[in-house]
């Protein structure tokens, strides 16, 4: 009975043992897989930054084009993950032309760079470029987690470039204290760090994300996988998402300095206090339709740093969405393609329509037409 | 860990350094040891920025000993009815409770403002040294070289980030004056 029971658990021992093994080979030598797969070509390209357009995979019903703007931090391609996980390829699918701007790894030359950089130079030069590409003159701005501040900014600044806004897990009110993110930047001597690194690297910044929960994170997350990698679909999921987790580029210092005091120690954007460029961010100009974003469960942007931004803006045409997952379930849970991208759809669907005889422009002579004529009766 | 021994030990040491610079660091004071007392100062200002790290960082690893020894004792309690021989389902069980328990208090921690303030401290003191260490190692080593230093490395930058905002203003003007904006 003994005997039967230590051979018993040495059978488990020992295959313990090999599950462990056979995990640490696929983690150290991963088999070849792929992230960021709809087909797409690169357009327009500035210093680090390429603006990537995504080839149609349907006709386009919607012509008003999409750009979407992710953050600095970690890689754009979480909305194209693959093929099935793909935010992207479900927009495309749905008929809209989709543009995304690919913000690359900084280096030592971009240490300078600031936020001013990036919203009036890379994101208006991008959004400039399709306008001219697509002969409109506004397109709808998809901004992401703090892709969607800098959205807000380069909105609010350039109201008539754009033609709907949407805000996706973006933080716009960083004065609380239900996220750790939040917590932990209100007392970061950000000048030592940027004064030192230059570019602060962007294991510096991972190693803050898997803080937030270091036993799910780092032991957790690892023991789950050696119980499900005998799949070989699951297993190429883990790696993708892992490949994402730790594909952080750097950050630019000034930007990164700017961000830190000015949005999450003083909280000056949602007070419209916050200026670039020499320029006040009035958020009241943003007047166009409005769709904010937002997931429940979200433990990097809380919703209470997310839902005021639909107070924040003056535009009559507003909707806020929120979905019961987390911050990255909105990109790559099964909620993102069955719920989430259907619902922005319809609600982007009918906002990206322009007049048959033309473009955009045509719709505002004809605006300006009715305006005049309307002014014309009240003066008689 | 009693975190008065590090603020004692900081105390004595900087008491040793009062007493050195009234006695033989008189000498020192001499003009014929300009160069060799700069570098002595230098050296003792990296000792004190190190002792500063070694401080914050072993008040980061007291902090954490107290919280691992806190989420044992919520495991022990939580535990508590699986007694006698564990069968490999109840290990699992065991993993479980493990994981929430330790999860959940350390995230319990990392949500204080306790954390938040030693963990900027330590971040702080650990740049601190690490600058000094590199200015150590423009000085000693790459500037008596002639290698570019990082120092100045970032001051090209700063000239090439400027120079390439200038050129893009510029392209900008120059197309708008051509008409092609």
């Amino acid at each position: 009975m003994i005997q039967e029971s230590i051979m018993g658990e040495l059978d488990l021992l020992q295959n313990n043992y090999m599950k462990f093994t056979k995990g640490a080979q696929i983690l150290i030598e991963p088999p070849d897989f792929s992230v960021g797969t709809t087909p797409h070509n690169v357009v327009y390209s500035e210093d680090k930054m390429q603006l990537l357009h995504y080839k149609p995979t349907v006709e386009k019903t919607c012509p008003v084009p999409v750009l979407v703007v992710y953050a600095l931090v970690n890689r754009y391609y979480i909305l194209d993950l693959q093929p099935d996980k793909s935010v992207i390829k479900n927009l495309l699918d749905q008929g809209f032309d989709v543009y995304a701007i690919d913000w690359g790894y900084p280096t030592g030359t971009d240490r300078y760079l600031t936020i001013d950089d990036y919203v009036n130079g890379y994101i208006n030069n991008a959004v400039d470029y399709i306008r001219k590409k697509s002969r409109l003159d506004s397109i709808t701005l998809m901004g992401v987690c703090q892709g969607g501040t800098f959205s807000l900014m380069f909105t609010a600044l350039h109201p008539e470039k754009v033609k709907n806004l949407i805000t996706f897990v973006a933080p716009l009110d960083f004065d609380t204290d239900k996220a750790l993110l939040n917590i932990w930047a209100k007392k970061l001597d950000v000048d030592k760090i940027v004064d030192y690194y230059g570019i602060v690297p962007g294991d510096f910044l991972n190693m803050g994300f898997l803080l937030l929960d270091p036993f799910r994170l780092l032991i957790d997350k690892y023991i789950g996988f050696l119980e499900r990698m005998d799949d070989k679909r699951t297993v190429e999921n883990f790696l993708r998402m892992e490949k994402w987790i730790f594909d952080s580029p750097g950050q630019a210092g000034e930007t990164f300095r700017q961000f830190i005091k000015d949005c999450y120690q003083k909280n000056l954007l949602v007070k419209n206090r916050m200026v670039i460029g020499g320029k006040r961010i009035d958020l009241t100009k943003i007047s166009m339709p409005l769709l904010n974003v937002m997931a429940e469960f979200d433990h990097l942007v809380p919703n209470d740093a997310s839902h005021p931004i639909t107070d924040a803006v003056s535009s009559a045409d507003k909707k806020t969405l929120v979905f019961p997952t987390g911050h990255i379930g909105m990109f790559v849970g099964s909620k993102s393609q069955n719920e989430v991208c259907p619902k922005i759809a319809d609600w982007l669907k009918p906002r990206s329509m322009i007049e048959e005889t033309g473009n955009a422009n045509h719709i505002k002579q004809k605006e300006i037409k009715k305006i005049n004529r309307k002014s014309k009766e009240t003066n008689k | 860990m009693d975190n008065a021994r590090f603020a004692s030990t900081q105390d004595f040491f900087n008491m040793y350094l009062k007493t050195c610079d009234a006695s033989f660091g008189k000498l020192a004071e001499l003009p014929a040891m300009g160069p060799a007392r700069e570098r002595s100062e230098k050296m003792m200002r990296g000792f004190s920025l190190f002792f500063n790290l070694y401080e914050t960082w072993m008040d980061s690893v007291s902090d954490f000993q107290k919280l691992s020894m806190e989420a044992m004792n919520r495991m022990q309690e939580k535990a508590a009815d699986m007694e006698g021989e564990i069968s490999p389902e109840q290990s699992r069980e065991l993993y479980n409770i493990w994981i929430e328990t330790y999860s959940d208090t350390f995230k319990e921690f990392l949500r204080s403002g306790h954390f938040a303030s030693d963990s900027g401290k330590f971040m702080s003191s650990f740049i601190e040294a690490q600058k000094y260490n590199q200015e150590m190692l423009e000085e000693s080593f790459l500037k008596p070289m002639n290698l570019p230093t990082k120092t100045e490395i970032d001051e090209l930058n700063k000239e090439l980030y400027s120079l390439n905002k200038k050129v893009k203003e510029l392209t900008c003007k120059v197309n708008e004056l051509s008409g092609n904006m």
